[in-house]
């Protein structure tokens, strides 16, 4: 009797159900969302009192408008860039206000951090942590392990963008601030495709180093360089020609202007071939514990 | 009867300086509980972690039922349970619910099994592994190998920081698997523990294979320190003179030394005075190798 006949007669005869090659991504989907509830909650809150306090105090701003762009426009270019206050931008409306003080600043920059922690965390922090032998002890494919945590935090990254945009949008209702309920699901879903971009670039530091702080800190360093290329771009002509290479400048401002639809698919797409990229050498390579 | 593991010049290296291990060629059949012995940086882990492809070979090839380890990884690991032998499970998750996970990834409904063994082992299942001791954390990593009933079960040093009444009901249930017509490679450097459940050993040092034995006779090459105290200052010249004693040493009433012989003699000699202590070691099996393979190499990776 050959090795694989008994092995197929040991497995049967101690009751094991078929496996589904598809179930064990879904399981693995599931765990690392459960994983990752309380990281949805505290970023999502987090971001949210954000956004709550601004709205909030847009009334104020409101009253004061004509101060407020006087001194805007007295600011440097390069600084209001800098700040996400781009030409032309009135603060008098609610959502030129919330694209300077939130969406085109602090938001994407800070949100990006959760899936790069997330994507630094399934590979290389799992080796650290020591918890992959045992995850990898059990029949799952390597690639499925890499998109299995891409999904779990691309599907928490809408729930944390959910939470953003209640606090949001519930508050402007509240106040009875004119702001639509499309142009903030434009705005917090359009963070979206830049956050899991770098995501999937953490993933592929996670899958080509073993330590977890290079996993962070390349795709950090990345989405700083990139912020102030963009940023800068629109008035340094040494950068401009730089800019395109830089997902901010794809991201644009949905709250203002709509979701562009061909970035965001562009975007999502660098995303999933940074993701297929971190699978592929995450199978050539050796684990470390 | 069919080989379950087969290796074929296994080679393992981290680089130019760091060896890991090499030319291993080893064979494991099925049924059999097999011990891979080796003092610590011997190889033992690099070699079973290889086998479950964690590492790739930097020369030769392993096969897990037949299955090169390689390529048909995902397969083997149907059919294998592992426990390795540094790990950590998730802070933040209870030993159910890592079950209860662990059995979806193995398309496992029934978790009966779990739930004995764990009752069995004394693993509590209802805390988060952030407040578990070592033990228990070994504990719950022992269940989650075992559950799902393997074909193979690849452990390693599977009784660290367990307390001697569990490190007995783990024997137990190594020897239940046995009686199933499974496979057991477990590595170790407990004698005692080998010597209780093993039918062959491996024995690797430095990364290589150096002998594969059956227990008895590694046991038979083996030898006991002992130590004698009397009533009154003894004279060491006639235990000197015994066949196979050596490294004696003499201090008034007490006498140390080493027997590679029978102890029988050893017995009659010393009853011939009073007699108020003996103790009688078993060497570790770093001493054995020390004593049987010599001293040539040192270190490497685990």
């Amino acid at each position: 009797m050959s090795g694989k006949q008994t092995a197929e007669r040991g497995t049967k005869s101690h009751g094991t159900e078929e496996r589904r090659p598809w179930g064990t991504l879904v399981a693995l989907v599931i765990h690392t969302t459960r994983l990752q509830l309380r990281s949805i909650v505290v970023w999502g809150v987090a971001l949210g009192l954000l956004n709550l306090l601004t709205v909030a105090s847009f009334p104020a701003v409101e009253d004061q408008s004509q101060v407020l762009n006087d001194l805007v426009e007295s600011y440097p270019p390069e600084m209001r860039e800098l700040f996400g206050i781009g030409e032309g931008t009135d603060l008098t409306k609610i959502e030129d206000f919330l694209a300077a003080q939130t969406f085109n600043f602090l938001a994407p920059l800070a949100l990006a951090f959760f899936p790069i922690l997330a994507s630094a965390g399934a590979i290389a922090g799992a080796e650290e942590r020591g918890t992959i032998d045992v995850l990898l002890g059990n029949p799952v494919p390597r690639w499925q392990l890499v998109a299995g945590s891409f999904i779990a935090t691309a599907l928490s990254l809408l729930g944390i963008l959910v939470i953003l945009g209640l606090f949001t949008w519930v508050p402007a209702v509240l106040m009875d601030i004119d702001l639509s309920i499309r142009a903030t699901v434009e705005a917090v879903l359009n963070l979206w495709p830049l956050c899991t971009f770098f995501g999937g670039l953490a993933m592929l530091c996670s899958a080509l180093f073993h330590r977890r702080a290079l996993a962070i800190a390349i795709p950090g360093a990345v989405l700083v360089g990139m912020y102030f290329v963009d940023a800068l771009g629109n008035t340094v002509d040494e950068l401009e020609d730089a800019r395109p290479f830089t997902v901010f400048y794809h991201y644009a401002s949905a709250i203002e202007d709509g979701i562009h639809w061909a970035s965001f698919g562009g975007i999502t797409l660098v995303a999933l071939l940074l993701v297929l990229l971190a699978a592929l050498t995450f199978s050539r390579r050796d684990i470390y514990t | 009867m069919s080989a379950v593991i087969r290796t074929e010049g296994l080679s393992k290296t981290y680089g130019r300086r760091s060896r890991g291990i090499e030319d291993v060629n080893l064979r494991v059949d099925e049924g059999e509980v097999f011990g891979f012995l080796g003092p610590n940086g011997a190889g033992k882990t690099t070699t079973t972690r290889t086998l479950l492809n964690f590492l790739r070979p930097t020369g030769g090839r392993a096969e897990v039922f037949g299955m090169d380890t390689r390529r048909e990884s995902v397969a083997i690991r149907t059919l294998v349970g592992n426990l390795p032998g540094e790990f950590a499970l998730e802070d933040r998750m209870t030993g159910e619910r890592l079950l209860r996970f662990f059995a979806r990834l193995r398309g496992v409904g029934d978790l009966r099994y779990a739930y004995e063994l764990a009752e069995r082992l004394g693993a509590d299942l209802k805390r988060p592994m952030r407040r578990l001791s070592r033990g228990n954390k070994q504990k719950i990593g022992l269940v989650q190998a075992m559950f799902h009933r393997p074909p193979l079960l690849i452990l390693d040093e599977p009784t660290g920081g367990l307390d001697p009444l569990v490190q007995e009901e783990f024997l137990e249930i190594i020897g239940e698997t046995k009686a199933e017509g499974r496979t057991v490679f477990f590595s170790s450097h407990n004698l005692a523990e080998v010597e209780r459940a093993c039918d062959r050993v491996g024995i690797i040092r430095a990364g290589r294979l150096v002998a594969v034995e059956t227990t008895d006779t590694l046991l038979n090459k083996s030898f006991r320190h002992v130590s004698l105290t009397f009533d009154e200052p003894v004279d060491p010249e006639p235990f000197q003179k015994l066949p196979g004693v050596g490294e004696l040493s003499a201090d008034g009433t007490s006498l140390t030394f080493t027997l590679y012989g029978n102890l029988d003699e050893v017995v009659k000699l010393a009853a011939r005075g009073r007699l108020i202590n003996m103790e009688y070691e078993r060497p570790s099996l770093e001493e054995v190798f020390l004593a049987y393979y010599g001293d040539h190499e040192n270190g490497g990776s685990s």
